[in-house]
């Protein structure tokens, strides 16, 4: 705001009209942050890569920019010894669901990796990703986790599973899946739980009683935070007793000197991410080639160690065996698939007015 | 005779025609935008997404809460204007310049402050904590962050107010027998009211839609602590951009009429 239109506006007669206005551009402000699509984070590309070298354009979600800028490097060397040709990388790390839709709006990414499957469906939806992207192995997912409870150093609640959070006096964090896709994962593992307890009880899985068992742990929430990181710098800040994430976040944030507790409830869910080709925007730059091997490299146990040292579950089995201690799986793992899939999963928590609308509205 | 064309009336026109473009471009057409595309699909599904008891009650807690946000920035502006103006002291010069600030930084880093500074580890939060009642993540937050965004702006109406008054005005009720009380709401506050009231429009609109540092600081519960700019984020991040417009829309308008609404009592304080 510059102070000298103020004055005048203040100064003059007719300066009411102008404060009117003023405070509608105001406003704007907001609604063009709110509703504009988001074109202005389209980036340039670099256009086609000229003979000799070539330029990969990344689109990733943040949580994975560590393992990525460790991955480049030995990719790059691998590249140059097969082809003698050098990749520069040009990289973009947002929420996995701002990013998917900056890559639908325009930013030309050559390889996306994203946290959710859904994430690729928006690309495969905006005719930007071939329907078969699930035919690289693992069905395209490159990393795994599980959703985790993260607790003051100690544990001094005696935490254990998603029913702990909902007793009396814990004060729970997660960020919402309204503004995180990624957030996602963290309520299909409380309510998946909810579905195991039920199946425990009754033999049968029971939506209602999930919903309850959600809802009885959304009772004690604190925060709703914008994002997963939003979640834990509150938690570092000393809000909250116990935050829901998942397992990698807080490793690799323990392992830049943060003190979490990581708890793997006996219940919760496999987390898996996919990555995926651009198939639209490498045709038009003239990088298939080597964005199709950058993203099989993902696969190399080279790359799946690095992965595992930055806290993700290596999908690779040798590359896991060798981290099996770190990471041991939880008696009642469950995946996607238990809930039904990411298909049914949309329509029945997070449509308009699906399970976790109700739950936020408390109906 | 040689600077005849300088006073050709295309001159004139062609000045207003740039400035309306001007408002037009910039403000008109994205404003009508936003109208126009929230009811692209009828009344049915503005009316649902505006009646959706989430939607109504962030809309409703950010207008509570600015409207505090924007009296204790009339209170405490009004004082600090007529500390910056009528005192002499070493640092004026400093801290009249430090007004600002809030204006140049962006304001996540100013939610960081606050969290840093009032979270449950600081020493103020943990006062806070003791006696029973939470700051961070509560309203109160929500309400810090709109002070410390909207701050400048009544400070910097009403200070070329209180700088060209005529001192004679206030020295002719003291010379009549006036206390320093009824001088000061008999003479010097109908004289700086016009910028109490444009400052606090200005204030009261821009924490309407305060983002970054009320994202950070406020729990974001439906109903308690979450306000619509952060619900219309939401709304966007999960696809219902006809949510966001429509809810934009709502914000807008109450707004707008409020906005309509102290100027035609202000206009009418004028005439009288």
């Amino acid at each position: 705001m510059d102070n000298g239109s103020l004055n005048i506006q203040l100064q003059s007669g007719k300066r009411k009209k102008g404060l009117v206005l003023l405070a509608a551009a105001a406003l704007w402000g907001t609604l063009l942050t709110g509703c504009s699509t988001p074109e202005g984070a389209a980036k340039d590309a670099g256009g086609a890569a000229p003979k000799g070298d070539v330029t990969l354009v990344i689109g990733a979600y943040s949580v994975v920019k560590d393992s990525v800028q460790d991955i480049i490097p030995l990719f790059q060397k691998k590249w140059k010894e097969e082809t003698g040709q050098t990749v520069t990388f040009q990289e973009s790390y947002e929420a996995s669901g701002t990013q998917a839709r900056a890559i639908v709006g325009g930013f030309e990414a050559d390889v996306a990796l994203l946290s959710l499957e859904g994430d690729i469906d928006k690309l495969t939806k905006a005719k930007l990703v071939n329907k078969d992207w699930k035919e690289k192995p693992d069905n395209g997912m490159i990393t795994r986790s599980v959703v985790a409870i993260g607790t003051r150093e100690g544990n001094p609640l005696g935490i254990r599973n998603f029913a702990d959070l909902a007793k009396p006096g814990v004060k729970v964090l997660y960020p919402n899946p309204k503004t995180s896709g990624g957030a996602q994962w963290d309520i299909n593992a409380i309510y998946g739980a909810g579905l195991k307890e039920s199946e425990r009880k009754t033999g049968k899985k029971d939506p209602a009683f999930a919903k309850d068992f959600l809802k009885s742990v959304h009772a004690n929430i604190e925060s709703l935070d914008k994002s997963g990181r939003a979640s834990m710098a509150a938690f570092e800040y000393g809000v909250g007793d116990a935050l829901v994430t998942y397992e990698n976040e807080l490793l690799a944030r323990n392992k830049q000197g943060a003190k979490y507790e990581v708890i793997i409830p006996d219940d919760t869910i496999l987390i898996e991410n996919p990555a995926a080709v651009v198939d639209a925007n490498v045709d038009k730059h003239g990088t298939r080639e080597v964005a199709e091997a950058f993203v099989d490299f993902l696969w190399s146990e080279q790359a799946q160690k690095v992965f595992a040292e930055n806290g993700f579950r290596p999908v690779n089995q040798t590359v896991y065996k060798a981290f099996e201690a770190d990471y041991p799986v939880p008696p009642g793992l469950f995946d996607i698939q238990y809930l039904g899939g990411w298909k049914e999963v949309r329509e029945s928590l997070y449509s308009k007015r699906g399970v976790w609308y109700q739950v936020l509205a408390g109906i | 005779m040689q600077t005849s064309w300088l006073r050709h009336k295309g001159w004139t026109y062609g000045f207003r025609t740039t400035v309306l473009l001007y408002f037009v471009i910039l403000i008109v057409l994205p404003i009508a935008g936003v109208y126009v595309y929230s009811f692209s699909e009828g009344w049915a599904p503005f009316w649902e997404n505006v009646s959706d008891p989430i939607a109504w009650k962030a809309v409703l807690l950010t207008l509570g809460l600015a409207l505090i946000a924007t009296l204790i920035n009339v209170l405490l502006g009004t004082m600090i204007a007529w500390v910056l103006v009528r005192y002499r002291f070493p640092g004026r010069t400093v801290l009249n310049s430090l007004v600002d600030l809030p204006f140049a930084l962006p304001t996540a880093v100013g939610g960081l402050m606050i969290l840093l500074l009032l979270g449950p580890n600081s020493w103020v939060g943990g006062i806070a904590e003791r006696l029973g009642f939470d700051i961070v993540f509560h309203q109160p937050a929500i309400v810090i962050a709109m002070v410390f965004v909207t701050f400048p702006f009544v400070i910097r109406a009403i200070q070329p107010l209180l700088e060209e008054m005529d001192a004679s005005a206030e020295e002719a009720s003291y010379t009549l027998g006036a206390s320093r009380a009824a001088t000061f709401f008999r003479v010097i506050l109908p004289q700086i009211l016009p910028g109490i009231i444009g400052g606090g429009m200005l204030a009261f609109s821009r924490a309407l839609a305060e983002f970054g540092a009320v994202v950070l600081v406020a729990g974001n519960i439906p109903a308690k602590t979450l306000t619509a700019s952060v619900f219309i984020y939401g709304e966007v991040e999960s696809d219902n951009n006809l949510g966001a417009a429509a809810v934009s829309v709502l914000l807008l308008t109450l707004s707008l009429l409020l906005l309509w609404f102290i100027n035609r009592v202000q206009r009418r304080g004028g005439r009288a």
